[in-house]
């Protein structure tokens, strides 16, 4: 895509407001052709919305993939023969899972991009990480699970990675040690899953058998979801404070993403806003999935202008979000801010079943 | 979320659950009748039309008249002995009908509720717990355990199944999978009630011919049968089969109708706009048999097919989103009747003339037949099965 190419290798916040809309806007709709004429099913759709993909159509016209689709449907726009790897994500209320096409192209971006979103997070130095999982034992390089597919997609953020759990899950508190007097003074990074970082650094972990409690100079990523931190009644303050009584912990950063679109990340930055960059863009939905008012609460639809190998550019997601206007807010640079709210209850229906 | 050991009893806890009776005995009628009085007495019912409805089906009065309807003169029989019923979360009041039918047919009966505290379930124990402090219903006291607890307690689950003499599973496919995994005595009968879907008929040329009133009316009935329960219970209609000669005027008069009411009446969470949407967008993907479809409001969606076909309701919508076809007669049913259609609702065509059609053409499927307004009236006849006779023995004197 060449709209890709020319921002590539740019700052990834670098676009004022009005040039970004224009450039975003002439970018989407030429990915929304391009999957027209690339995916049957696809195109099955546009038609049955009675939608035709047009350089001049607007932004908030442009049709979007209901999230769950990803699980009932295959949607590919490249040949079979061209899938590099492929993407796999469980959902959390049904036993089905997404399938992701990725071409090497995409591949390529993906990694790309989140380097260049990243780095005005981090800067560009890699650092010793800490990983609070296991390490991935799977021998298919072509198939990869969401969790394996954020962790490996992190890995290029570090000269080394260390494991936190041995293979049956339990902390493996040697090796934790050895990473820990190796970076004593060292900046390092801690990368793990939301619910990973509640179970293992707050619930489970033994302090007294580390050799230092004190993680000030770490960072820690984390992200994946609050789905289940919402039944243990934690939010992103009371965790955020709890690690820093803990372990001195002050540099935590949350991200959000989908499988659906990895690379075009967002991350929380210091005024605790994710920030939109160059490559997607967010637009808040109300009850008739109308565009929200200015400052509502509403339904998160994502917009991405990195999916080229399946049609995962305008997602329409099952988050609640809401657009923040913070004129004091400077940090990345350009960009919308937003927060997000949590995943939309599955509402307890009247319905045939026991619970 | 309930723990292992969490075990909540909301009707007698040490009930000796050992007592038959014949099938509407007078104690348990004049029991029901106490209950429906004190029912009826507590609440302002525009709030809870289910308690009220609930409260109506116990008056001695429609008792006497199901016994009239239900129970041969002359027979001997009695209730087969100690009932477990595991009900749904769907409607709240179910449990209170599973329970009924148990006692008219002169069982002792365990319920299991639902986990969910619906204010409905919280006054009907307060009614029961009530009435049965009386001292003239130490009888009907021991035949009567209602308690909460979570799925994952096995143990008790197996304990009761192993106990009783039938189970009444409500709850669809995947409740009654499970629950059938616990072993139970020999002769136990397992009433399942698995999910079902259901279809309305209309007589698309008695439509033109309605008052605005009548059809108001007829749109009011139809809702309560499908958006009171978020489309979401088994009887509710998902498929709408047209007959007649006028074909768009009709549907167009009674949608445009529906989506009035449901603006002004119907709430929804925003679970349902996503839902509904998602399921818009697999439609218009996989399924080729569309002519057309309208999207209303976020919760009325129409899909208008080509034609029926078998297996459309494999995944049932909800929250206001229906199919529709016309049908040239009758006899086009056959394409979706299967056994797991329960409920017809129908309008604008004469009983008797169903009653002639659809005794001579023997569908598979189909177990209810009633008019629209009437697809959750819950009654003693459901999903085909007679329950007094089959939750009662006889005992054959020659």
């Amino acid at each position: 895509m060449q709209f890709l190419d020319k921002i590539i290798n740019q700052n990834a916040f670098s676009m004022n407001p009005s040039f970004k809309s224009k450039f975003f806007l002439e970018s989407i709709n030429s990915l929304t052709s391009h999957h027209f004429k690339r995916s049957n099913l696809y195109q099955d759709y546009l038609k049955g919305l009675n939608y035709m993909p047009n350089k001049n159509n607007n932004l908030s016209d442009i049709p979007f993939l209901p999230v769950r689709l990803f699980k009932d449907f295959d949607f590919i726009s490249i040949k079979k023969n061209e899938i590099f790897k492929t993407l796999l994500s469980s959902g959390t209320t049904s036993n089905k899972v997404s399938k992701i096409f990725i071409d090497k192209t995409n591949a390529f971006n993906q990694m790309k991009v989140l380097q260049k979103i990243f780095y005005n997070v981090i800067g560009n130095s890699r650092l010793p990480m800490l990983v609070l999982d296991k390490q991935n034992q799977s021998l298919d390089r072509k198939k990869f699970n969401a969790s394996a597919a954020a962790i490996s997609g992190f890995s290029i953020f570090a000269n080394k990675i260390v494991y936190l759990l041995d293979q049956k899950n339990e902390i493996d508190y040697k090796k934790l040690n050895i990473f820990l007097s190796e970076n004593k003074s060292n900046q390092f990074l801690i990368f793990g899953f939301t619910y990973n970082v509640y179970n293992y650094l707050i619930t489970k972990i033994n302090l007294s058998k580390l050799i230092t409690k004190n993680f000030s100079n770490a960072f820690l990523i984390h992200g994946g979801g609050w789905k289940k931190m919402e039944e243990k009644k934690i939010n992103r303050s009371q965790l955020n404070s709890q690690l820093g009584k803990k372990f001195a912990l002050k540099n935590i950063r949350n991200y959000y993403g989908l499988v659906e679109q990895i690379g075009s990340i967002f991350f929380e930055c210091k005024c605790g806003y994710f920030i939109a960059s160059n490559f997607s863009d967010v637009i808040i939905r109300d009850e008739n999935l109308k565009i929200s008012k200015k400052g509502d609460k509403g339904l998160v639809q994502l917009l991405s202008l990195l999916p080229t190998s399946y049609p995962g550019h305008s997602i329409l997601t099952e988050d609640i979000g809401e657009i923040v206007h913070d004129n004091k807010c400077k940090c990345f640079g350009h960009g919308k801010r937003f927060l997000i709210h949590g995943r939309l209850q599955s509402a307890e229906l009247r319905g045939c079943s026991n619970i | 979320m309930y723990k292992k050991t969490n075990i909540e009893y909301l009707v007698g806890k040490n009930s000796k659950l050992d007592r038959t009776f014949e099938p509407f005995n007078l104690l348990v009628i004049n029991f029901l009748d106490d209950f429906s009085k004190s029912l009826d007495s507590k609440f302002n019912n525009q709030r809870y039309p289910d308690l009220k409805a609930l409260s109506f089906f116990c008056r001695k009065k429609n008792i006497l008249n199901l016994k009239y309807k239900h129970f041969t003169h002359g027979t001997v029989r009695f209730g087969l002995g100690l009932l477990f019923h595991i009900t749904p979360s769907n409607i709240p009041t179910n449990f209170a009908y599973s329970l009924i039918f148990g006692l008219i047919s002169g069982n002792s009966n365990i319920v299991k509720v639902p986990s969910k505290k619906f204010e409905e379930i919280i006054q009907i124990i307060k009614s029961l717990n009530k009435i049965l402090k009386k001292k003239k219903y130490n009888k009907i006291k021991d035949m009567i355990t209602i308690l909460r607890y979570g799925s994952e307690n096995e143990k008790l689950t197996q304990e009761y199944s192993l106990k009783c003499d039938a189970r009444l599973i409500w709850g669809g496919d995947e409740t009654i999978d499970n629950i059938k995994k616990f072993t139970t005595k020999p002769k136990n009968i397992d009433i399942p009630f698995s999910d079902r879907y259901s279809i309305s008929l209309i007589n698309s040329d008695k439509i033109l011919k309605l008052t605005n009133s009548d059809l108001a009316n007829l749109v009011k009935n139809f809702y309560n049968d499908t958006y009171v329960v978020d489309q979401n219970a088994c009887s509710s209609p998902h498929l709408i089969l047209w007959q007649g000669k006028s074909k768009k005027i009709p549907k167009q008069k009674f949608w445009e109708q529906l989506n009035q009411l449901i603006k002004t009446k119907y709430m929804s969470p925003l679970i349902s706009t996503v839902d509904n949407y998602s399921r818009l967008a697999t439609e218009i993907i996989k399924n080729k048999n569309i002519k057309s479809y309208k999207s209303f409001s976020k919760s009325l969606y129409v899909i208008t097919l080509k034609k029926i076909y078998p297996n459309l309701f494999l995944e049932k919508p909800k929250w206001g989103f229906f199919f529709e076809c016309d049908i040239k007669n009758f006899d086009n049913l056959s394409f979706v009747t299967n056994k797991r259609l329960q409920t017809l609702t129908y309008y604008g065509f004469e009983k008797k003339f169903l009653k002639n059609y659809f005794s001579k053409k023997n569908f598979n499927g189909i177990d209810r037949i009633v008019p629209f307004g009437q697809a959750l009236n819950i009654n003693l006849i459901w999903d085909g099965y007679d329950l007094i006779k089959i939750l009662s023995r006889e005992i054959e004197i020659k």
